[in-house]
């Protein structure tokens, strides 16, 4: 009988995989490099350690930072509480305990997923629309996409502890909410605060990305200064918005010691503090009165419906935006690893942190316009950019998880004489593939509503595309390209699903 | 563990509290929505935008002692958001582009232009090219087909003098964007990032305002060996000042001719005037009407980007 034999790359290598994209990227960077953008380059570098002190630019940026902070922090709350709400109930686990059946779910976060398609700059232009300038708009742009986020990661988490008590508890006869607060709910609680707490960095940066709206806001200072490229006044932004990383992200760390119960009734009394806060700046927080009739109202005088879909080469345009979004995915989920294992020490995390953590801080654009002085732009170079900054945050969770494992892998394998890079590989990273690689699918939903922000680099994709349309004002073709990226969604998020199910069943084959 | 969970009770404990007291406080507090009684005045985002804030300032105070009524900045730094802000009513009047301020009055019906800069009449886009790019100044615009299957970069893309009049121009001698390197532009996103991207050679050719071209070399920001202008487009009405309708009902009789009035009135001869003025990189404001901008809004509606 024939052998047959199934060679499968062992758990912790998949996440190395993705790095073998950067071989092609740098091929590609070789070829278009032109370097002549490296004065550029050192005035900015230089700038950072000379960042403005002018008291009119820090006064501007103080104000700037507090009315970002409160708008952040009302969104993750708002997000957080939704999220889990609206998680528990997009659960398989939670319909089966339930009502002994699995659709529900299936159907809400079908429903679900349009809504995470659109980026919150693009949220909030919608918004803008019907709303005008008011606080409320950037807080909805971010709570929208991040409570829907936010439930597809909940969801997963319940469907991924089933905890094996569930049955004999329904067996020896309780009822379904008493199932789910004593089998389900215990486990949940530490990635669910995990999964919060990381959000709060998260919606920081989303806050400043709107800070464009002219809602003030540290984002409003920091996309003028980039735009008139004044370095050192971007750099005293860019180190306060560091600044306030920190410190938030050492009291939540300082909060989830204490106890991880904590997070969610933070996450619920924040927002009072945050309205309170916000009613001492300059930020209109007023219950905003929605003029629907104008959008609308432009939107049925047209009857150009059909040939709208008709103005732009879907194939093109589709096959960028895929494109694009698959080497920053690629990119982003392949760095923090080789990272890693380029210098396998506990000493050494620290310093990747802070790596990870000036990836994070420099917007996307910015990015992409430091890459251009180097090499002439191509998709490749989009996708490099894009894949740099959300490497920051990939870098992060990965930092955090294997914080989290404690080690004690990595030190089994070392007394028995591997070498420290084999520790590592065997050791902590292959405790965490599996959640560090379904963190990384959620990214690619992320990174494909980046491709908006990414017009620099050639203007290409389905996110530039939409910026075209509403810089138009043309909501035909913006309801096209909206649901476009629906479609692109959804298709993204079945082909994760069955990724994970390969890496999950592979790592039980392990 | 008892220790962790007392630690746990008193920290709930803080937050509750904290949140309690917080939101007493907010609804003691006043709102600050005044808005029916200050002038809301607001600007794209276009050059020198960290002066922004610093000049709008300076005009909030001048025109709040003209007019005797608050006034109010709010920076936007969105083409698109100041459009719409305007539409919604969040912004009564906005310093717009060609393009911006031709689709807000669209929106807004009533809405109507009251001044530009002096040198709006007849303003001007520049394209500068890389040296390395071989392209040498162009006697006429026909040479403008010499820009096919070169990579291009426009500035924002709702921006007049960075992006529609160049399009427009090298549209009329036969070039569109898919005949470009890539199959279509880059977009820097403003003026001065349209440069950087330019002279480091990412891109062989740019388009933008002449204004900022030429205070960036006034400023020794350009280095001349690397980038240098190839043609001059001819000239068009740009930016300029639109005002909501309805301001002499929240305000009283007349307040838009007065507002109109302070702006023409602005002189270098008083401290504040001056600086105003240098700002904006004018000597003084026309008077400007909605007729000035037929021009822009077909060209806007040529390129699609009015509907």
């Amino acid at each position: 009988m024939a052998l047959r034999i199934h060679l499968k790359p062992a758990l912790p290598l998949i996440p190395l995989l993705p790095g073998v994209s950067l071989l092609g990227i740098l091929l590609v960077l070789l070829r278009d490099g032109h370097g002549g953008g490296l004065p550029l380059l050192q005035q900015f570098a230089a700038a950072a350690l000379q960042p403005s002190i002018d008291p009119a630019v820090l006064g501007s940026l103080l104000n700037g930072l507090q009315i970002t902070l409160v708008i952040a922090v009302l969104s993750w709350s708002i997000s957080s509480v939704l999220g889990v709400g609206l998680g528990v109930f997009s659960a398989c686990t939670f319909w089966e305990i339930l009502a002994g059946v699995r659709w529900p779910a299936v159907v809400l976060r079908r429903c679900l997923a349009p809504l995470r398609a659109v980026h919150e700059l693009i949220w909030g232009l919608l918004l803008l629309q019907v709303f005008g300038l008011n606080g409320w708009v950037a807080v909805c742009a971010i709570s929208i996409p991040y409570t829907v986020l936010m439930a597809r990661v909940i969801a997963d988490q319940v469907d991924c502890h089933v905890s094996p008590a569930i049955p004999v508890l329904k067996g020896a006869g309780a009822t379904p909410w008493a199932v789910m607060l004593t089998g389900l709910a215990p486990p949940l609680v530490q990635p669910i605060s995990d999964h919060i707490g990381h959000r709060l960095d998260c919606a920081l940066r989303s806050a400043v990305i709107l800070g464009v709206f002219g809602l003030g806001g540290l984002g409003t200072d920091l996309s003028l200064s980039l735009r008139s490229l004044q370095f050192q006044e971007m750099w005293s932004g860019l180190w306060l918005l560091a600044i306030a990383m920190v410190v938030l992200d050492h009291l939540l760390r300082r909060l989830r010691s204490w106890s991880r119960m904590l997070m969610l009734p933070v996450a619920i009394a924040s927002p009072w503090v945050a309205l309170a806060w916000g009613t001492h700046l300059d930020l209109q927080l007023a219950l905003p009165v929605g003029k629907w009739f104008m959008v609308f109202g432009n939107l049925m005088g047209g009857s150009q419906g059909l040939s709208a879909a008709l103005e732009i080469s879907w194939p093109g345009v589709i096959g960028a935006t895929v494109w694009i979004t698959l080497i920053a995915g690629c990119v982003a989920t392949g760095l923090p690893p080789l990272l890693m294992l380029v210098w396998p020490s506990r000493a050494s995390l620290c310093l990747q942190g802070v790596v990870w953590g000036a990836f994070r801080l420099i917007p996307a654009p910015l990015t992409a316009l430091l890459l251009l002085m180097l090499a002439k732009p191509s998709l490749a170079l989009a996708g490099l950019a894009l894949g740099l900054h959300h490497s920051g945050v990939m870098g992060r969770v990965l930092i955090d998880d294997i914080r989290s494992t404690g080690f004690r892998s990595a030190q089994t394998l070392k007394s028995c004489g591997a070498s420290p890079r084999v520790c590592w590989l065997y050791g902590p990273l292959a405790d965490v593939s599996r959640a560090y690689l379904t963190y990384a699918i959620y990214r690619l939903d992320v990174i494909l509503r980046d491709t908006a922000i990414i017009g620099m680099v050639g203007g290409a994709g389905l996110g530039w595309q939409l910026m075209e349309a509403l810089s138009s004002f043309h909501w035909w073709l913006v309801i096209w390209i909206v649901m476009m990226s629906a479609v692109l969604t959804l298709l993204g998020e079945s082909l994760g699903e069955r990724l994970q199910g390969i890496w999950n069943s592979r790592a039980m084959a392990l | 563990m008892l220790v962790r969970e007392s630690r746990a009770v008193l920290a709930t404990g803080l937050v509750a509290g904290l949140a309690l007291t917080a939101s007493v406080a907010s609804c003691a507090a006043p709102q600050n929505d005044a808005k029916q009684t200050v002038l809301q005045i607001g600007a794209i985002p276009d050059q020198n935008p960290e002066k922004l804030n610093r000049l709008y300032g300076a005009l909030s105070e001048e025109l709040s002692d003209q007019l005797d009524v608050s006034v109010r900045y709010s920076p936007v730094s969105n083409y698109a958001a100041a459009v719409s802000a305007f539409r919604t009513g969040s912004l009564d009047l906005v310093w717009f582009g060609g393009l911006t301020g031709v689709q807000a009055r669209l929106q807004t019906p009533g809405a109507r232009v009251l001044a530009q800069r002096d040198i709006d009449a007849e303003f001007t886009s520049v394209f500068v090219a890389n040296g390395a790019s071989g392209l040498r100044p162009f006697t006429s615009a026909d040479q403008l087909v010499e820009l096919k299957g070169r990579r291009l970069a426009f500035g924002s893309e709702s921006s007049t003098s960075g992006r529609l009049m160049p399009q427009y121009f090298m549209g009329e001698k036969g070039v569109k964007p898919e005949d470009l390197a890539g199959g279509g532009p880059g977009f820097s996103g403003s003026h001065d990032a349209t440069i950087a991207v330019v002279q480091s050679g990412a891109y062989e050719v740019g388009a933008l305002n002449e204004q900022v071209w030429r205070s960036n070399v006034a400023d020794g920001r350009v280095d001349p060996d690397k980038v240098s202008v190839i043609w001059r487009t001819p000239p068009y009405v740009d930016y300029h000042w639109v005002v909501r309708p309805g301001l002499d009902d929240r305000f009283g009789e007349g307040f838009t001719n007065k507002l109109q009035s302070a702006l023409l009135e602005l002189s270098a001869e008083t401290e504040n005037g001056e600086a105003i003025l240098e700002l904006f990189g004018a000597e003084r404001f026309i008077p400007a009407k909605d007729e000035d901008y037929v021009m822009i809004e077909s060209v806007g509606r040529q390129l699609g980007k009015i509907r």
